[in-house]
């Protein structure tokens, strides 16, 4: 005989043709209980309260299912004796899922209709709450915060490096000239403080070269910055030793975010590096969004500003968008840019393709193809190309 | 204390005009009193609490202040909300369908669900956040029942179907819905009133009726809210 099993927030129903219940089996009372049974349905697994329910209409003789899930339908056709199908729509179901509210009061599961509502509702906030639960463990949103940090990061330590120097130029300004770079600058300040303090041992201890140190002591013998006295430069100081904490983190987020990237995209990796990968992603919102674009679309990620100028405009459009950060192309000459540009993406999609719905590593293979392709431009395009008269460059000649 | 007065709306029921500083703004009676949701004013009056309802914020508020002839979310009735958002316009849609009405609220984005869920859901009952995509209406079938009004402000390209999918499968007959449409994330290119003309074209075809379309500048640029029914 046929029947037509409903799902339900509050549980599973088995209906006859003419749409009264023949078999039922509730889940738990408890919300959080309910939303998972929900979940794991949907998911297609054969609960505890479905497996009961089959053996009940095993009994009775009803070997035809319907059911409005097909991954539940393939499963539970797996099932000896029982021959499930998938259905859309059917007006039996919507006007059983109408009167639940009244059903279910009838059976004696709620008191009224109030206390089905806030049951029902609080499944459904479990539901949402659980959905939250398992997005925000994708690790690719962990790679877009890490290089969102990481870009903040490089700008903040601009900011205080910069602003150390500026400061500590009052009392030392040789020094700005010689040395280049701010985490050793930021270092010098904090450690040593007062210029007096520019001894030649104590240099060579903080690791500068040993044609520099003597230079430096020289100078700070000589300066012609004011003289500082300690409690002065104390809060210097102590921005100098944070700014160089700052660099420490920057140091271990970038760690963090190579080892991460080589994981969950290793594939896109290989061709862009870490960084750069992680970039596109967090452009993209998503690795698996990334995997679903177009690689003409890949190909101008980051370049969405002169995307649309040329949309709107009738400009020329963008060849590259942050892809031309990539060693390929900033390197090559100009004309050879938009052709390597697109070969590089289409390489790109494949290698998010890959990355997002799980396959096996080619990632040496796509670069090796990636660079024999750019041979073969450069060979074919050695020299720029004649200039052509522009087109479309005026403001509404789009047709 | 500031001088307050406070006018229910000639038209919408549960929508309330606030008078204050010679200032007239609009207002939702606060189902949770004491508790402001995305930082609006709160007004006492008469041991009512009202919130302010900013139509720069909220287009529904921007369509109202624009002279919309008809609200179809009305108190005790059952809406499915397309593109929830944080639940800004979704709070004052709860307010007015008040404790016997059902908010569906349908929001894709895993971040915004998060402030929906923490700001609006946790206080207020009427309010059922489903995290899916309004694209595939039958992903939430199971917690959806049939409601009396849609509202939908998705920013697709193609948002015309997408609610018409949706009322197909969750619309009462004769029910009335919602739709703002937002030219830019259709065709940047095009005009707007070239664009809305074309989906309501669509949404003609679909067997709708529309029988209001409005404009939300200054609040809104290149939107416009539409009402309609089958």
């Amino acid at each position: 005989m046929k029947s037509t099993l409903v799902i339900t927030t509050v549980g599973i129903f088995a209906l006859n043709s003419k749409g009264s219940i023949i078999e039922r089996k509730f889940f738990s009372k408890d919300p959080k209980k309910a939303a998972d049974r929900y979940r794991q349905l949907r998911k297609g697994e054969i609960v505890p309260e479905l497996s009961q329910l089959l053996k009940e209409l095993q009994k009775n003789n009803y070997d035809e299912l319907l059911i409005e899930d097909r991954i539940l339908a393939s499963k539970i056709s797996k099932i000896k004796d029982f021959n499930c199908k998938e259905f859309n729509e059917s007006s039996v179901i919507q006007k059983f899922r109408e009167k639940l509210d009244v059903t279910t009061v009838k059976l004696g599961r709620f008191s009224d209709r109030q206390d089905f509502q806030d049951f029902t509702s609080k499944v459904t906030l479990a539901i949402a709450e659980e959905a939250i639960t398992s997005e925000t463990q994708k690790k690719d949103l962990h790679a877009i915060q890490a290089i969102r940090t990481l870009d903040d990061l490089d700008k903040t330590l601009n900011l205080f490096s910069g602003r150390v120097r500026e400061w500590y130029g009052l009392h030392f300004p040789e020094l700005e000239k010689l040395v280049d770079k701010h985490e050793t600058y930021a270092r010098l300040v904090s450690d040593l403080g007062d210029r007096e303090n520019y001894k030649i041992d104590k240099l060579e201890s903080e690791g500068i070269p040993e044609q520099k140190v003597k230079l430096i002591s020289e100078k700070a013998e000589n300066s012609i910055g004011y003289s500082a006295n300690s409690s002065d430069l104390e809060t210097l100081q102590s921005l100098s030793k944070n700014t160089i904490q700052l660099f420490k983190l920057r140091n271990a987020t970038e760690e963090f975010l190579e080892e991460l990237m080589k994981k969950i995209a290793p594939n896109l990796t290989a061709i862009l590096g870490p960084l750069m990968s992680a970039r596109i992603i967090s452009i993209a919102g998503s690795l698996e969004r990334l995997a679903m674009m177009p690689s003409s679309t890949l190909q101008v990620l980051g370049a969405e500003k002169a995307l649309f100028r040329s949309l709107k405009t009738g400009s020329r459009p963008p060849k590259h968008g942050i892809i031309f950060q990539h060693q390929a192309l900033h390197t090559a000459p100009k004309w050879q840019r938009g052709k390597i540009a697109r070969v590089l993406a289409s390489k790109l999609s494949i290698a998010a393709r890959i990355d997002s719905f799980g396959g096996e590593f080619i990632g040496d293979q796509l670069v090796e193809y990636i660079e024999k392709r750019i041979l073969e431009i450069q060979k074919k395009y050695p020299s720029a190309p004649k200039v052509k008269k522009r087109y479309g460059r005026s403001r509404g000649s789009r047709t | 204390m500031v001088e307050v007065e406070v006018h229910e709306h000639d038209i919408f029921p549960n929508v309330f005009l606030v008078k204050t500083r010679g200032q007239e703004k609009l207002a939702t009676r606060n189902m949770v009193p004491g508790t402001s949701v995305y930082g609006e004013e709160l007004v006492q009056h008469n041991d009512i609490e009202y919130r302010i309802w900013d139509p720069y914020r909220s287009k529904l508020a921007a369509a109202i202040k624009k002279g919309l002839h008809e609200l179809p979310i009305k108190q005790g009735e059952r809406i499915l909300y397309l593109g929830a958002a944080s639940g800004t316009t979704v709070s004052h849609v709860s307010d007015i369908a008040g404790n016997t009405g059902e908010v569906y609220a349908v929001e894709f984005s895993q971040r915004s669900m998060r402030d929906l869920i923490e700001k609006v859901c946790r206080n207020r009952s009427n309010v059922r956040p489903i995290l899916a995509d309004a694209r595939v209406p039958a992903e939430y079938r199971l917690l959806v029942r049939i409601v009396d009004s849609v509202y939908s402000d998705v920013a697709q390209p193609n948002q015309a179907n997408l609610f018409s999918d949706n009322a197909d499968v969750y619309l009462k007959e004769k029910g009335r819905a919602i739709i703002v449409i937002k030219s830019r994330s259709i065709d940047v290119t095009q005009r707007p009133t070239d664009i809305f003309k074309k989906e309501i074209k669509i949404l003609e075809n679909c067997g709708f009726h529309v029988s209001e379309v409005i404009r939300l500048e200054p609040f809104d640029k290149d939107h416009a809210m539409i009402t309609l029914g089958r």
